[in-house]
């Protein structure tokens, strides 16, 4: 028996909770999954790199079950939407996680302007060296022309990005993926942003942070509690007095350029909301989703009024 | 005596692949503990940036912050674009560290937590490795 997970038709950080509801529900009973993307219109680099999470996810739990059958994919049905995914990187992460179902053009990720970093894997340190050098290359005439950030922000837009994929590394225990692209958003803003989306189907921030942080919480401790620890408190799994830099500074980062960021882990999300959006601070009681999700968004600058 | 850290040599000879971003922790340990090698405890010295690309907090607190907190008396940071301060002033002021930067026409700048930053300097005019200029500001006496 299979069981079907929707991938919504707009796929971003806003229909990620309803693909978090259908993951749930249909890993409810083991059964081996379906990730349907053939109604697929568009996705964000949030949603690809999340769908790739759930599929590794999804292999980890057929492989621990005793089955050793990898999770299917059908491939969205517009030739142009599967051709984007496949020039956003998106396939050559996914073959090695799913059964692929469609046709799949042998293209290989773009260096055109939207895509400044295809769907890239992060495992270790040596990974994050390879994206932040890329996004240097890359990024910093978009930066600077299509966002209007001086073209001094593009160094501290790699160290956010170097933060954010270090979070992987350090306290997933397995890897995940970075994508970074710069689209215009209609939806929100009217104008270009840069969004930086990393997803991994690790431990998540609650389980990373419990040794250290539970007791401190009480009973308020759990996902929402350990993002907001994470977050706002700059708190770290480790020790050593220097750690929790990496979020602070992405939000210092954001700060000044009236970004937005959101991480989702487990069953809670948290945002730090700039004035252009109305997205909500921090959400507890979402379906439950292997790791964490990491959302960067930097806009175009100017009036940023919503 | 002046010690003289060249970091972008030290990357080059610390980690393998050929970068010039000082990004992730295990980079930075990689780095720092070459030159914890190379460097007397309590020692003064002058850390240069120059070539350096990217430096994510992670190094900054890695490298810089650990140097000053556990090996160095004084460390003087050379070669640094704003960039680079960006991520090194608040992992300093974290700590309540601080450190020297030396200005490209060689007077030196303070950086992190103001007390300590301006004993800094005191000590390294008092020990003449440093004096006023005629404009008010101080710098090095000898590279």
């Amino acid at each position: 028996m299979t069981r079907l997970v929707e991938v919504p038709a707009q796929f971003d950080d806003r229909s990620f909770d309803q693909f978090a509801a259908a993951y749930a529900q249909a890993t409810a009973d083991g059964e081996r999954l379906l990730f349907d993307a053939h109604a697929a219109e568009w996705a964000s680099p949030y949603g690809l790199v999340g769908l790739l999470a759930a599929g590794a996810a999804a292999g980890r739990r057929a492989g621990g079950s005793g089955g050793a059958e990898r999770p299917l994919l059908t491939v969205p049905a517009s030739a142009e939407v599967v051709s984007y995914w496949a020039r956003a990187g998106f396939f050559r992460e996914a073959t090695d996680l799913f059964e692929v179902h469609g046709k799949v053009p042998k293209t290989k990720p773009a260096t055109e302007s939207e895509v400044l970093l295809p769907v890239t894997p992060v495992r270790a340190a040596e990974d994050v060296h390879v994206v932040v050098s890329t996004i240097q290359q890359r990024a910093s005439a978009i930066l600077a022309k299509e966002l209007g950030l001086d073209p001094k922000a593009t160094m501290g837009f790699a160290m956010a990005l170097s933060e954010a994929c270090q979070n992987i590394v350090e306290h997933a225990g397995s890897g995940g993926w970075v994508a970074v692209q710069a689209y215009n958003w209609r939806r929100k803003l009217a104008r270009r942003v840069v969004v930086i989306a990393v997803a991994d189907a690790g431990v998540g921030f609650r389980h990373s942070l419990e040794p250290s942080q539970a007791k401190r919480f009480g009973d308020r401790w759990g996902d929402a509690a350990a993002l907001e620890a994470a977050l706002i408190q700059g708190v770290s799994r480790f020790r050593d007095p220097g750690r929790g830099q990496g979020l602070a500074g992405i939000r210092r980062y954001l700060a000044r350029w009236e970004g937005k960021v959101a991480i989702r882990s487990g069953t809670a999300r948290i945002a730090i909301v700039p004035r252009w959006d109305d997205d909500v601070p921090l959400r507890d009681g979402l379906p439950a989703f292997p790791g964490s999700q990491v959302l960067l968004i930097i806009p175009e600058q100017g009036s940023t009024q919503a | 005596m002046i010690q003289h850290i060249n970091v972008h040599e030290v990357l080059q000879q610390s980690v393998a692949g050929f970068y010039a971003d000082l990004v992730t922790r295990p980079t930075g340990r990689a780095v720092r503990e070459s030159i914890e090698r190379a460097l007397s405890a309590g020692t003064i010295a002058v850390m240069d940036f120059t070539g350096v690309g990217c430096l994510d907090y992670s190094c900054a607190d890695e490298i810089v912050a650990k140097l000053v907190r556990e090996k160095v008396r004084v460390l003087l940071l050379r070669g640094t674009s704003d960039a680079h301060r960006d991520a090194i002033e608040p992992v300093l002021l974290g700590h309540g560290l601080a450190a020297l930067c030396e200005r490209p026409d060689g007077t030196l700048d303070m950086i992190g937590a103001r007390e300590p930053a301006a004993a800094l300097l005191e000590e390294l005019v008092a020990q003449q490795v440093a004096a006023r200029t005629p404009g008010g500001a101080i710098a090095l006496t000898a590279a």
